[in-house]
């Protein structure tokens, strides 16, 4: 048996505690399936040997103290080495200084949507949320409302897919980086797009600055 | 944005198309079909593997020689096998006989209208 497959095992030897201890460790940024295990567990509740709510409340519970861990060893760890790293090249503070400005603009939707969207980036976003010294009480409230949906929507699968655990867990943490791929596509995309326009706009300023005006024609 | 910045800004765009395609056609591949059943696997538990197929429990346990208790045992597969010092594929095939003989002939039951009624003699 593979490590999803002696996961899976434990689950259903051991029950909520072992599904408690899977999601803390791997919110931290341990890769473990998570989704695997969340979609077994709504399929347990499907067959009534677990309790919804309590499947809900634990493994939210669990996610939710991971990325408290994550965002400290971000906020007392990161910072520290990436201020020193910064100090060793020109100008390398002010461009961190400048990163945390906006990071902290977007971070509370980056926070909600990494949590239940783009998954696989999860884990990152509690380093630089600490890093970044993005406010706790508002790395907390994202953090919670997407952990709280995550986990609601990947149970409520393994409920209606009671009987295709593997293949759907198959499909949602495909599902995870495709969504990862997408939001990197526009990103880049919209990058180089704005970096060919400016291009653009510079050639056309230098076209009509070597073009000949009337008075050059008369002189000539 | 010229020469390398833009390269890694190209290359970086590619890999993400690449990273969308690739696990759009993997999730494809993956998706659960109605009438392909999921393979039996050594983390599965007897009760699990009756809910996946949807056939009663108590066939299978009989069928692998196991006690039906109540609640049933949801150890893996591979934990009984281990107690009943056979190999994890043997139990497997058991149950796999046991699921193709009971889709053929699934035992005569009481439809829920004559459950309710008494038999008469």
């Amino acid at each position: 048996m593979n490590v999803s497959e002696q996961l899976l095992a434990a689950l259903s030897i051991y029950g909520l505690p072992l599904l408690f201890g899977v999601i803390l460790i791997s919110s931290i940024g341990i890769p473990f399936p998570m989704s695997l295990l969340l979609v077994a567990a709504g399929s347990y509740v499907e067959q009534g040997d677990m309790k919804f709510w309590h499947v809900i409340a634990l493994a939210s519970a669990a996610a939710i103290i991971g990325d408290q861990i994550g965002y400290l060893i971000g906020r007392w760890g990161g910072r520290h080495f990436a201020f020193r790293i910064g100090r060793l090249f020109k100008k390398g503070e002010d461009s961190l200084k400048r990163a945390e400005e906006t990071a902290r603009k977007w971070e509370g939707m980056g926070v909600f949507l990494s949590r239940w969207l783009f998954t696989p980036l999860g884990p990152w976003l509690n380093l630089t949320s600490g890093f970044t010294e993005y406010p706790w009480h508002r790395f907390l409230l994202w953090d919670a409302l997407g952990q709280v949906l995550w986990v609601i929507i990947y149970v409520c699968v393994g409920r209606v897919f009671s009987d295709r655990v593997q293949a759907m867990s198959e499909v949602l943490g495909n599902l995870a980086w495709v969504f990862v791929g997408a939001l990197g596509a526009v990103f880049f995309g919209w990058m180089l797009w704005s970096s060919y326009r400016s291009l653009g706009s510079t050639k056309n300023n230098t076209e009509l600055d070597a073009e000949p005006s009337v008075a050059d024609y008369h002189t000539t | 944005m010229q020469g390398w910045p833009r390269r890694i800004l190209l290359l970086a765009f590619a890999l993400s198309i690449a990273i969308t395609v690739i696990f759009a056609m993997r999730a494809f591949q993956h998706r659960p079909h109605p009438k392909v059943d999921d393979p039996i696997r050594p983390w599965m538990s007897v009760p699990y593997v009756a809910h996946s197929y949807h056939v009663p429990p108590r066939v299978l346990f009989q069928a692998i020689g196991h006690p039906m208790e109540h609640p049933p045992d949801r150890r893996p597969i591979a934990q009984i096998a281990a107690e009943q010092n056979r190999p994890v594929q043997e139990l497997i095939s058991d149950l796999q006989d046991a699921i193709i003989r009971e889709r053929q002939f699934p035992p005569p039951s009481l439809s829920p209208s004559s459950a309710t009624k008494p038999i008469q003699p």
